[in-house]
């Protein structure tokens, strides 16, 4: 029940930040061109909802396995093998992690004690800044969870993003439509412009 | 004993072959001359370390000493350097030098020092001109029209008196923006027109000289207080060395583009007589005014009287 | 030393199955922090840099998603009827209509195993019935696929204009041709072996049918005349070119084809509905299906495939450029180069040389993350070799192509195994003529850079640049 609800949010705060990023830039083509104007803060605002996008969204796609990576080798191992190599890999990325999050750290504690503000918002610069620890800390309680998914045989490697796998969900789409009611030739008659 | 030397890694964003990549190679070579073994300079051009708009913060963080990012670039930091973007306070790069080397001008290096940032001199690119895709002779030409933009309060003040709409659009995307004539028009100086060709998708560049690019050496005050006096000495002499090479360079580089840019024919250069020149003046002046506050009214009547 | 601790590190980070973003960056903070003294605060901050500072990698995500709206069964079947009328009535008609139909879906989507997921699924069970051979169909299918990445817009060379600081337009423009070119190879191939096998053609439904299906197919296609127009028509840059196409895909989807979200299933015209009570129904159900879109099911699931491989893709490039960043400040291309031009390697030995390793990546690895490793590396060298960077991009991207189709990793082998049912091996097999001929294209391409090169040097002649 919350496990879900967290998903929802990660979800919908992902997708929000997307849409916001494509719509912000999309209306200053319409305000140029539109209204021969432009909208000042429009730049630094869309980069910053972007490293929001990539920092928040990097933890979640280590719960969904969104991210990806090279299996071909340690799924030839025997799986009692597989599942301590991933253990390693996972200890490597909580290292990894680790060290951003420290120097992230340091990072924003200077630039709060300086506090300078945005270019072009009168918002101090750290408050934006802050989704590099945000991100760091999410991205460990992650590989936690999936170390000790691994630890107690619920999980043997990343579960890495499959595109070929994806795609065949279009494929199963459309053997039940089209082959379905079969010939192509009559998809014509559905969709009119 | 000899410790190990004192490392200053100089960190800018243009090619080896500008005034400012020139600048830093001097530098370079006179301390590696004079400071032999005691301090080492290590100069890392084009972005390879930081871009502008990051290089002030990893100063800060201690891992870089040096930068000369543009005097706008320093706006969210203090709003007295602002100065250098007001519109036609200049009237030449002698005027510009010599305010910058007068007592107000040396006093404006420490006003960086609350954030943490010393200034250790200015290095000049020139005086700005305006380029754009129809002839702009007086501020009329200029209305409705699209800018391009630093990131500059004042800068985005002194389009709006003219009824032009500025853009904030990053350098390396400007080419572009003009190629497509998505913008109208941009402001720069004579040798950011030639290397970045934008005098090739720009049929008017009008030579208004109405304000100043500049850029300003600086170190963070961290490492320049914990440096041995005597060294700080020989540093700054260095540094004064190299940027006096890099302005001559910058003057002779701003003549010969002019030229190069003159003799391609791809681009017609427009000069304004007295009566439009002072219907600019007169149309941008009261960006002045509006900044006083935050500059100061005695700074700018410093540096106006540098013009005499 | 340092070169050699940084790939050590990488490539045994990636062997054990680290995420490959991840071994990216910890291999290159490990490398800084053995052999410079830069901070982890500054690394910190280099890689906030890498996400906050790069406007015209904005262009991926926005690609993503335009491609993920149009990424649908309902807009392969539009085009597929309109490949099929237009050149089903040639001998093999039916199999150069499944290559046309991968041609213009590859120009609305970026993906290649998309490609052959959405066109094969119609068209392998298609073409069997009117009498082809299966693994003929398969291995079309799954070749002409690969032009997913080859005809703009194109993510791959989205991502080798953001490993390398080309123009993103330019490499648009330049695989325009090649991408036409490889098509139009494949067709004629498709048209010698149905000569000698004598496989079949369909009849002609006559222009009136072929204009119907062009429009509609028109819809979809609009897109790419959008993204390429407006940044060569000059309304835009790439990265807002691809703001607009995500808009329009979203528009054309849910309003105009109306295969997904709040509209599905209403129709343009109710029959006996008059054409004015019709346009009046459309317009007032459009703009309540604005905000509907947000809560309805499909659209919020393309939103949200759209944000996970695009965070995934920034991600990997963030940490790619702590690794270049790494490469440059140890100035590790620079001494590989100089030792290649010590060698006396000229620039087409060079180019074997890429193209074998290229291909030995696309084994194991994705077109993305092989160009974010390889080309910081490859692209100094080549430029001290004197080879176009257009140029060099359109190898790499035809040699991701191939590397779709060799296994163990072969993402369009996959998809044609798993839409035919059969195996791994069966596909392969069917592939193998096909992957030949592609193998001669790239060292067309390879060796004939104004393939490449034409259609941008021809629009900067045209600008007069
Ligand atoms: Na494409
Ligand atoms: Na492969």
């Amino acid at each position: 029940m919350v496990r879900n609800l967290i998903t929802k949010l990660e979800e919908g705060f992902l997708s929000v930040l997307l849409v916001s990023m494509t719509l912000l830039v999309f209306a200053e083509v319409i305000a140029r061109f539109g209204f021969n104007a432009g909208i000042h803060w429009a730049q630094e605002v869309t980069l910053l909802l972007a490293a929001w996008f990539v920092l928040f969204g990097a933890s979640y796609g280590v719960k969904v396995g969104a991210h990806i990576g090279v299996d071909v080798f340690v799924k030839l191992l025997p799986q009692n093998t597989h599942r301590f190599i991933t253990l390693v890999a996972v200890g490597l990325c909580l290292v990894y992690c680790g060290l951003f999050l420290y120097g992230s750290w340091i990072y924003l504690s200077k630039m709060k004690m300086i506090g300078i503000e945005l270019e072009d918002l009168p918002i101090p610069k750290w408050i934006p800044m802050s989704i590099l620890v945000i991100g760091f800390v999410l991205l460990i309680i992650r590989f936690l969870q999936l170390g000790w998914k691994v630890v107690t045989n619920q999980a043997d490697g990343f579960h890495f993003a499959d595109e070929a796998e994806e795609s065949m969900e279009i494929a199963k789409g459309l053997k039940e439509t089209v082959l379905g009611e079969d010939q192509p030739q009559k998809a014509a008659k559905e969709g009119d412009k | 004993i000899s410790a190990a030397p004192v490392e200053i890694k100089f960190s800018h964003v243009v090619a080896e072959n500008t005034p400012k990549g020139q600048m830093a190679i001097k530098f370079k070579e006179l301390v590696d001359e004079r400071l032999a073994g005691k301090v080492e300079v290590k100069v890392f051009p084009n972005s390879q370390l930081f871009g502008d708009n990051k290089v002030l913060e990893a100063m800060l963080l201690g891992d870089v000493q040096m930068a000369a990012p543009s005097l706008s670039k320093f706006q969210k930091y203090t709003k007295t350097l602002q100065i250098f973007d007001l519109p036609f306070l200049f009237k030449d790069m002698a005027a510009v030098e010599k305010f910058q080397n007068g007592p107000e001008g040396q006093k404006l290096l420490n006003a960086l020092q609350k954030k943490g940032l010393v200034g250790l001199g200015y290095l000049h690119n020139g005086m700005k001109q305006l380029s754009s895709s129809n002839p702009l002779k007086v501020p009329g030409d200029a209305s409705g029209k699209k800018f391009r933009i630093m990131t500059s309060d004042v800068l985005q003040a002194q389009f709006e008196a003219v009824d032009a709409v500025p853009l904030k659009k990053p350098f390396s995307e400007v080419f572009t923006l003009l190629q497509t004539k998505a913008i109208d028009g941009q402001e720069n100086t004579w040798s950011n027109i030639y290397s970045k060709k934008f005098f090739e998708v720009q049929p008017y560049i009008t030579e208004s000289n109405h304000g100043v690019l500049d850029y300003l050496v600086v170190t963070s005050a961290e490492f320049w207080m914990g440096l041995d006096n005597d060294l700080k000495v020989e540093v700054k002499k260095a540094l004064a060395e190299a940027i006096k090479h890099g302005n001559t360079i910058a003057a002779q580089k701003a003549l010969a583009d002019k030229q190069k840019i003159i003799d391609s024919r791809r681009s017609e250069v427009l000069t304004l007589s007295d009566a439009e020149r002072a219907q600019w003046v007169e149309a941008m002046k009261p960006v002045w005014k509006k900044f006083e506050d935050q500059i100061g009214a005695d700074l700018i009547k410093a540096a106006e009287a540098s013009n005499n | 030393m340092t070169i050699a601790v940084l790939f050590i590190t990488l490539f045994g980070c990636m062997l054990i199955g680290m995420p490959i973003a991840i071994a990216l960056g910890l291999s290159s903070v490990t490398t800084i922090l053995l052999f410079s003294n830069d901070s982890l605060a500054s690394i910190s901050l280099k890689l906030f840099e890498a996400t906050s500072e790069h406007y015209t990698l904005l262009a991926i995500p926005f690609f993503i998603l335009s491609s993920s709206f149009l990424s649908t069964g309902g807009v392969a079947k539009r085009l597929i009827n309109f490949a099929v009328d237009t050149v089903g009535h040639i001998r093999g008609g039916l199999a150069m209509a499944s290559v046309m139909a991968c041609m213009l879906f590859a120009a609305v989507s970026g993906s290649s195993p998309a490609t052959v997921a959405a066109i094969g699924t119609i068209c392998i069970a298609g073409m069997v019935r009117s009498g082809y051979p299966q693994s003929f169909a398969a291995g079309v299918i799954a070749n002409a696929g690969t032009l997913g990445i080859l005809i703009p817009p194109s993510i791959v060379m989205l991502v080798y204009a953001a490993a390398t600081e080309v123009s993103a337009s330019r490499m648009f423009m330049a695989g325009f041709i090649p991408g036409l070119m490889m098509g139009l190879i494949l067709m004629i191939a498709i048209y010698i072996v149905a000569r000698v096998k004598g496989l079949p053609s369909q009849p002609f439904p006559g222009f009136k049918a072929l204009a119907k299906s062009g429009l509609i197919a028109l819809g979809g296609l609009m897109l790419i005349i959008i993204v390429l127009g407006s940044i060569y028509g000059g309304v835009a840059s790439p990265t807002e070119a691809a703001a607009v196409a995500a808009v329009y895909g979203y528009f054309i989807a849910v309003m105009g084809y109306r295969d997904i979200g709040p509209m599905k299933g209403i129709p343009w015209q109710k029959s006996g509905e008059n054409i004015i009570s019709a346009a009046v129904r459309n317009v007032v159900q459009m703009i309540i299906a604005i905000p509907k879109s947000v809560s309805d099911p499909e659209v919020r699931k393309v939103l949200l495939d759209a944000s996970k491989v695009s965070m995934m893709l920034l991600f990997i490039i963030a940490n790619a450029m702590l690794f270049a960043h790494v490469l440059t400040t140890e100035r590790i291309p620079h001494t590989i180069a100089e030792q290649i031009i010590a060698w006396g390697l000229p620039a087409w030995g060079f180019l074997i040389v890429v193209n074998i390793l290229l291909l030995i990546a696309g084994n194991f690895m994705e077109p993305s993350a092989i160009l974010l490793i390889m080309a910081p590396i490859l692209f100094p060298i080549a430029m001290k070799l004197g080879i176009d960077p257009i140029h060099l991009g359109i190898i790499m991207v035809v040699n991701m192509e191939i590397g779709m189709l060799t296994p163990p990793v072969g993402l369009n082998l996959f998809v044609t195994a798993g839409i035919t049912g059969q195996n791994m091996i069966w596909v392969i097999k069917a592939c193998l003529p096909w992957l030949c001929l592609l193998l001669g294209f790239l060292m067309l391409i390879t060796y004939v850079p104004q393939i490449s090169l034409f259609l941008p040097e021809y629009i900067d002649q045209l600008n007069g640049y």
